[in-house]
């Protein structure tokens, strides 16, 4: 197939340019080749799928784990224009997934989980279909030995041959080459037939910093100091609900920003209130938990601030990345005190089964229902591993997790170039001329010395949010809908 | 919301009243004895008016309110206003509109029509400045699918116009420029995101259950409106399957069975609709309390026997005498025509 892929992108979805990557990809799907793109967070993944759909008119069905995030790319999806989607998920009840199975043949683009396509009947409508493209996301899922296994993935090879093998699009943000491999063989594919493409993970436009704070009351005194000053919009990530709020109170009290919110826990409706506030600049701030990822694509975000640790390096470079899509100058900030640790720590025993649980567990399998939280136990029973296996196969996973949280901690006590040792883990080194000692870390120059100028002369204030805002009721209609005459 | 403010709000200075039945009035959970307790405080009105809330714990509300000083309790959760909470019971009634419009969503899901109301001016909205690059609302797949076909089905009718002139009509009407403004920060469109309760409340320095209870209000109204538009006009259709039967359907089909079979043997109906002899009675308690009194056969259903005993010994308030206490005075006397007693005096006495 011939296509213009430049002018497609211009006329059908308003882009000037493709983003690092989407070019190469999309060629390689047009000359139908199985492809394995490891992509930054926001480099534009949903684009991909989406223009080979549109051009190609063919039907295209992606796997995803997390029903949050199926239902943010959708409406993605939907935002940038088509609108024969939907999402076969757990969220949906008897009669609408009954309705939807009867009529999937009126949608082009299927969203389903793994669970989903486990299920006999969805794959028999599914097989009656055609599929052109068949679309692994978050495929690192797959790997036992990566952080996020999710067991159902392993049947997607089994689910790719009963789709008749259609050509297959694997995404991921970060996999190393044993994941890589392990995303392929679980696939069921050959290496040799597998394009892979892998960006750099390095953001030249997003500065790096850390502070090591005494204790927590240094760390909120520090943190409304620069919410005062720092030029927004930004988002300030938080292990937990509770602590977000009391932040987004508290900021809001201490500072004339504007401050909210926004994580898993509220209600669709506030949400999305809050999603729109932010997107129209009617909003500086959001505080979030980390779990919970904003659907939207906000390009002027210039600054994310980490109240807390995150679990690993990979959470931190993919929640960094929200900031300065527009290449405008971003700032990165992780704002740390000792006790962050145990508290990371307490959510690592937290997720891994204790060996007490493991052995009720073993003893009494009925209580192994498909809820998330037994899974992955409820997976290695099944496949005949012993209590004694299992055992390990948790421990060692709680030890690589601890390993990992320590490789977080060493990046805060960093006394180097923040960027290198960030790059470090991801197996990518910069040359010296390929770095700009002036705006990279808060090493190489005294950031926290001279912040507040840092703050002048990069991060731009957004033109959003100084538009006019319309007050009483009547100001409101008029403006909510253009009349013609 | 707040359940200590929904306890202010249908508590009373004269009768101490069941901090569980209210709320399980406002929420529709419809067992005979939540039904019965309405009707006692004169709540028939608001069965399942909140239908899907979330209400805080019971203890930490009654608490709540005794700390305060707002009412008095007993030991088995009931509670009476006090003076003050008399008085913060009229601040909030005259702060509010009055309680029928929140009475509407007993009879038509209210929520619903909010929800899809305000995605169905999001979607005008964006269509009226010819942008299609926006995320929409979402509610789930059934009514996504009906916004879908009504914005089909009537884009060609000059909507943005409409919809101007709907809301200017209904924000007018108000009279009540807090409100409307407060009305118009629930919409989402071009150009314009709105306010969470959370922001509003915190601006007006109001309470966030107070303000969604404002916007459960002004919707009725609104909804009224809708509803007497006529049948070709484009909003009817956001107006379809809102509505809720006042009997739940298995209690209705029940009674309705006994009404056609005249003085057929209770027995027999519990056989026919498969249902036990106690759910029977339920279904048909349940028609009573819910039905005017002119409406049920009272007389097919208490003996004149028991009734003549219960017209000779029962206390002056009906309402609250004990079926033991009853039993005291009428040894033979079943619970079911006891309840049917009181249902039919509370009732006469109330459309008197
Ligand atoms: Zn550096």
């Amino acid at each position: 197939m011939k296509i213009n892929l430049q002018s497609a992108l211009k006329n059908e979805f308003g882009f000037d340019s493709f983003r690092p990557g989407q070019e190469t990809i999309l060629k390689n799907l047009f000359s139908h080749k199985n492809t394995l793109a490891i992509l930054p967070t926001g480099g534009g993944k949903t684009l991909l799928y989406q223009m080979y759909g549109a051009l190609s008119r063919q039907r295209v069905m992606i796997v995803s784990p997390l029903i949050s995030l199926m239902q943010d790319q959708v409406s993605r999806l939907q935002y940038l224009g088509s609108k024969r989607v939907v999402a076969l998920t757990s969220a949906l009840d008897y009669q609408e997934k009954a309705v939807i199975l009867k009529h999937l043949n009126q949608y082009q683009f299927i969203y389903a989980s793994p669970e989903m396509l486990a299920n006999e009947q969805v794959l028999r409508q599914i097989k009656s279909l055609n599929i052109g493209l068949f679309v692994i996301d978050e495929a690192h899922c797959i790997s036992e030995w990566g952080p996020d296994f999710r067991p159902d993935y392993l049947n997607l090879g089994k689910v790719r041959h009963a789709l008749g093998n259609p050509l297959t699009l694997m995404m991921t943000a970060t996999a190393t080459k044993t994941v890589r491999q392990d995303i392929i063989d679980h696939l069921d594919l050959e290496s040799t037939s597998v394009e892979q493409i892998v960006l750099p993970v390095n953001r030249p436009n997003i500065f790096l910093s850390a502070k090591i704070l005494s204790g927590q009351q240094e760390k909120d005194q520090t943190l409304i100091d620069l919410v005062r000053q720092l030029h927004g919009p930004g988002i300030i990530y938080f292990s937990s609900k509770s602590k977000a709020e009391q932040a987004a109170v508290t900021l809001s009290s201490q500072t004339d920003r504007r401050v909210m919110a926004y994580h898993g826990g509220m209600d669709t409706q506030q949400r999305f209130h809050i999603q729109q506030q932010f997107m129209d600049g009617n909003l500086d701030i959001v505080c979030a938990t980390s779990a919970f990822g904003m659907g939207i694509d906000k390009d002027d975000i210039r600054f994310v601030i980490h109240y807390h640790l995150p679990a690993n390096i990979q959470s931190y470079v993919q929640e960094i990345g929200r900031c300065g899509r527009d290449q405008q100058p971003g700032l990165a900030i992780l704002l740390y005190e000792p006790n962050d640790r145990y508290l990371q720590m307490n959510l690592i025993d937290n997720t891994i089964p204790d060996r007490n649980l493991l052995q009720y567990l073993y003893q009494h399998p009925k209580a192994l229902t498909n809820e998330d939280q037994f899974r992955v136990i409820k997976y290695y029973y099944d496949h005949g591993y012993s209590f004694d296996q299992a055992t390990a196969v948790f421990d060692h996973s709680r030890e690589r997790r601890l390993s990992e949280l320590t490789a977080m901690v060493r990046y805060v006590y960093h006394d180097g170039c923040r960027r290198d040792e960030l790059l470090k883990y991801f197996d990518e080194t910069l040359s010296e001329d390929q770095k700009n000692s002036a705006f990279c870390c808060d090493h190489d120059i005294d950031f926290w010395g001279h912040w507040q100028n840092f703050n002048d002369k990069y991060l731009k204030q957004s033109e959003k949010s100084v538009e006019y805002r319309p007050q009483s009721w009547h100001e409101v209609i008029d403006k909510l809908f253009l009349l013609k005459n | 919301m707040e359940l200590s403010i929904l306890l202010l709000i249908f508590g009373s200075s004269e009768q101490f009243r069941r901090v569980k039945a209210i709320k399980n009035t406002l929420r529709g959970r419809r067992t005979v004895s939540n039904l019965y307790w309405a009707l006692q405080y004169d709540m028939l009105d608001f069965v399942d008016s909140l239908h899907g809330t979330g209400f805080g714990e019971d203890e930490v509300a009654v608490k709540q309110l005794k700390v305060h000083g707002l009412a008095d309790t007993d030991d088995n959760f009931q509670f009476k206003l006090t003076a003050k909470g008399a008085d913060q019971q009229e601040k909030y009634l005259s702060r509010l509109l009055p309680l029928k419009y929140l009475a509407l969503g007993s009879r038509y899901d209210v929520a619903k029509f909010m929800r899809r109301f305000s995605f169905a001016v999001q979607i005008v909205s964006e269509f009226s400045y010819t942008n299609n690059k926006y995320y929409p609302q979402s509610i789930n797949y059934f009514e996504d699918q009906l916004l879908k076909r009504w914005f089909v089905q009537t884009k060609h009718t000059d909507l943005p116009a409409q919809f101007h002139q709907l809301l200017n009509g209904f924000l007018n009407g108000l009279a009540n420029d807090e409100l409307a403004n407060l009305f118009v920060q629930s919409l989402v469109g071009h150009g314009f995101s709105g306010l969470t309760a959370d922001q509003i409340a915190t601006q007006a320095h109001s309470d966030v259950t107070v303000v969604n209870l404002e916007w459960l209000q002004t919707y009725g109204v609104l909804l009224e409106r809708v509803l007497k538009l006529p049948n070709d006009n484009p909003f009817k259709m956001l107006t379809v399957g809102l509505e809720k039967p006042i009997i739940a359907q298995s209690a209705k089909e029940t009674f309705e069975m006994f009404v056609h079979q005249e003085n057929g043997s209770l027995n027999t109906i519990a056989q026919k609709r498969r249902v036990k002899l106690t759910t029977v009675y339920e279904h048909l308690l349940e028609a009573a309390i819910m039905l005017p009194v002119t409406k049920f056969p009272y007389k097919a259903l208490i003996q004149p026997e028991s009734k003549r005993h219960l017209e000779a010994s029962h206390p002056v308030n009906v309402g609250s005498w004990t079926f033991e206490a009853a039993k005291q005075e009428i040894p033979d006397l079943s619970f079911f025509e006891f309840r049917l007693f009181q249902i039919y005096r509370s009732k006469s006495a109330d459309e008197n």
